[in-house]
């Protein structure tokens, strides 16, 4: 009987950070053992992110629909930015959901362990956990603005056709986009903090870089090969397409994303746990 | 059966050295920054040593000497430089609390939110909650948001949350500092039930009298390595012997040779026989040998009793008086009945101008059982028939 229960305990072993498939699988099972701090932090990142604010849930609204206005502004009043035949507000606004709910997640996940030093240099947890809510928090985002877009859609009449449902695979891609990109440029901040100042101007030139205000087709073709090897390109793009325009999703743009969202995870999961070992001394 | 087992563990930190001179230029700066070296410095050098299950062992040490390390590695927050740590079983760790508090959230969702930083699972929080609110004592102000709650409610939640954590192997800090003392004796006793219910439990604390109290065995760590290792109270009278030989050194650099000074204090027991610790109500002589230099003094010598945390206890001192030049001697200070409490004691002896600092320690052992903070020494008998009219406050008609 005592050997039966001797065997519920879990034997841990600490040493020096060295990479390894074994060292990987066990940090893999500490993190689903400790899925229930995942939930609870995710649940709490959202909650006191609007507590104590007047318009509570609707600032994950009010950032995507105040850069749609401006660029609407800029785009379709000042000059004039192909639209592809759609009112230009709802086609900004359709690939602003995507984009801000990626930028704010790496915003604010790049410091997630630095804001969290408290807790990362009193308390041992899998530390990815503390980057990751913030990108489960943006999903939440991204799903309170899709109302306003639901909204805006019905204003002009747009009706979605079977092929939103291309949605699905296009945000499990962006969720394992944003997880690596966070992973990697979290565990930097702490050793750089330059990164984190960084960050502003780097969102800045990515939205530019991916198709937010323009549509890809005004892309150049010659350009296009590499133009897709942003992972936004593809997703933003075809978030729009699916959404909007009823349209087959570019196919080639979704598949090189997502090859390379899922390979960079695996590369910066591992990064990220070779830095995490001493990242309490550091931070 | 053993829990928990250090093998040859090394921590090593990098400190870098920077030389003050800061430049304006950015670039000049990070220039510097890559240029200065950085030097090596080892908080843990081949530590070795492990934990039987149900075993409580305390690590005791000066600050630096390598406890906190310790405490970081087995918890995980760092990891050791070379050599392997083994943890058989559930580790929680019960320091700094309310370090996962969230100042927005009320009671209730902090409990979840800490609980679940600690390592349990909603299904276990969610069994302990009444537990849990119950010891902190908070349970009107348990959906009231924490920001709200004074400093002592939130830190009896903090430690309530970490002692009804499910673990097999508990790390204690200096957490039984918390609080007031009614909450300091239910944390006490929490750990004690925790004990006897066979947890493995790590102590790591100054309080050397709490250490010996909760202990089986003891480890004394001194700049990175482990120096000592058995029984607490030997352990600890080695820890006390190193502390004084330490002081006694700085003591001999600060002597001056032109007025007075004290050579040496020493205790003793009613036998005359010299200790390093006595009990509640024993009797105490205290020795003090002094030198007087070129000029006659007009002195009195004292001797201080501070706890470890700095309160002065109690004093002896002798009266005012005059010790002629080139004079040397002892006082011997006589107490029939030693009324400190138990636990230890920091001796501070002046004279004149001279002031030995902290330059021994002095231990208290449980004796005479009393309740209070001093033993008031008395006699006591019954007496047969009252003879005298009772005065006072009368209570019941005789």
């Amino acid at each position: 009987m005592l050997e039966l229960a001797e065997d519920k305990r879990r034997i841990k072993v600490i040493r020096a950070p060295s990479l390894s498939w074994r060292g990987l699988w066990q940090s893999v099972r500490a993190l689903v053992e400790y899925r229930d701090l995942f939930y609870t932090l995710s649940a709490h990142r959202v909650k006191v992110r609007y507590k104590q604010s007047m318009l509570g849930f609707a600032w994950a609204i009010v950032q995507p629909f105040t850069l749609m206005l401006i660029y609407t502004l800029i785009f379709s009043i000042v000059t004039r930015m192909p639209s592809e035949g759609m009112p230009y507000a709802v086609f900004a606004y359709a690939a602003l959901l995507p984009w801000t709910s990626f930028s704010n997640a790496l915003t604010s996940g790049t410091n997630s362990l630095v804001s969290h030093s408290h807790l990362v240099t009193k308390v041992y947890f899998p530390r990815e956990i503390l980057p990751a809510t913030y990108v489960v928090a943006s999903l939440f985002d991204l799903t309170v603005g899709a109302s306003v877009l639901a909204v805006m859609m019905i204003y002009y009449g747009i009706v979605p056709t079977l092929l939103i449902l291309w949605v699905v695979p296009i945000v499990a891609v962006l969720t394992v986009f944003m997880l690596g990109v966070t992973l990697v440029l979290s565990a930097l901040q702490v050793y750089f903090r330059d990164i984190g100042m960084a960050m502003p101007l780097l969102m800045q030139l990515w939205l530019f870089a991916s198709p937010v205000v323009y549509p890809l087709s005004a892309v150049p073709a010659r350009l296009y090969p590499f133009y897709v090897l942003n992972p936004m390109a593809g997703i933003v793009e075809n978030f729009r397409r699916v959404v909007l325009q009823g349209a087959a999703p570019d196919l080639y743009a979704l598949i090189v994303a997502a090859l390379v969202s899922f390979a960079l995870l695996p590369v910066a999961y591992v990064f990220f746990k070779r830095l995490e070992a001493t990242l309490a001394d550091v931070v | 059966m053993i829990d928990l087992r250090f093998d040859k563990v090394s921590k090593r930190y990098r400190i870098r050295h920077e030389d003050g001179t800061v430049s304006r230029n950015p670039l000049v700066r990070a220039w510097n920054r890559l240029r200065t070296r950085s030097e090596d410095f080892w908080a843990l050098r081949d530590v070795s040593f492990e934990v039987k299950r149900g075993e409580a062992l305390g690590i005791i040490g000066h600050n630096g000497a390598g406890k906190s390390t310790i405490l970081k590695l087995l918890s995980n927050i760092t990891t050791p430089t070379s050599g392997e740590i083994t943890i058989n079983g559930r580790l929680a760790a019960l320091i700094e609390v309310g370090s996962g508090f969230h100042p927005e959230l009320t009671g209730r969702e902090n409990i979840f939110l800490s609980g679940s930083i600690l390592g349990m699972k909603r299904r276990e929080i969610e069994a302990k909650l009444d537990q849990i609110i119950e010891f902190a004592g908070v349970r009107e102000f348990i959906d009231t948001p924490v920001k709200r709650y004074s400093s002592g409610m939130y830190v009896r939640l903090g430690f309530a949350i970490a002692a009804h954590l499910d673990a097999d192997v508990l790390l204690l800090d200096e957490v039984l500092a918390v609080g007031d003392a009614s909450f300091q004796a239910k944390c006490l006793q929490r750990v004690r039930e925790l004990r006897e219910s066979g947890k493995t439990i790590v102590f790591i604390s100054h309080d050397l009298a709490a250490v010996e109290r909760l202990c089986d065995r003891v480890l004394l760590m001194e700049r990175g390595r482990l120096v000592a290792e058995g029984e607490p109270r030997e352990v600890i009278a080695e820890y006390q012997r190193r502390a004084a030989d330490l002081v006694a050194l700085t003591g001999q650099k600060g002597a001056q040779k032109s007025g007075a000074e004290i050579v040496s204090v020493s205790f003793h027991n009613e036998k005359g026989d010299l200790v390093a610790s006595l009990q509640t109500g024993d009797a105490l002589i205290v020795k003090v040998k002094y030198r007087v230099y070129c000029k006659p003094v007009e002195s009195s010598i004292e001797v201080f009793f501070y706890t470890p945390e700095g309160e002065l206890t109690s004093q002896l001192f002798t009266d005012r008086s005059v010790f002629a030049e080139q004079s040397e001697g002892y006082v011997e200070f006589h107490c029939p009945e030693l009324g400190l409490a138990p636990g230890m004691y920091f001796i501070d002896v002046t004279f004149d101008k001279d002031w030995k600092f902290r330059c021994a320690t002095f231990r208290v052992d449980p004796g005479k059982s009393f309740r209070g903070r001093f033993y008031l020494p008395h006699t006591w008998r019954f007496v047969e028939k009252v003879e005298e009219a009772v005065t006072g406050k009368i209570f019941a008609e005789s």
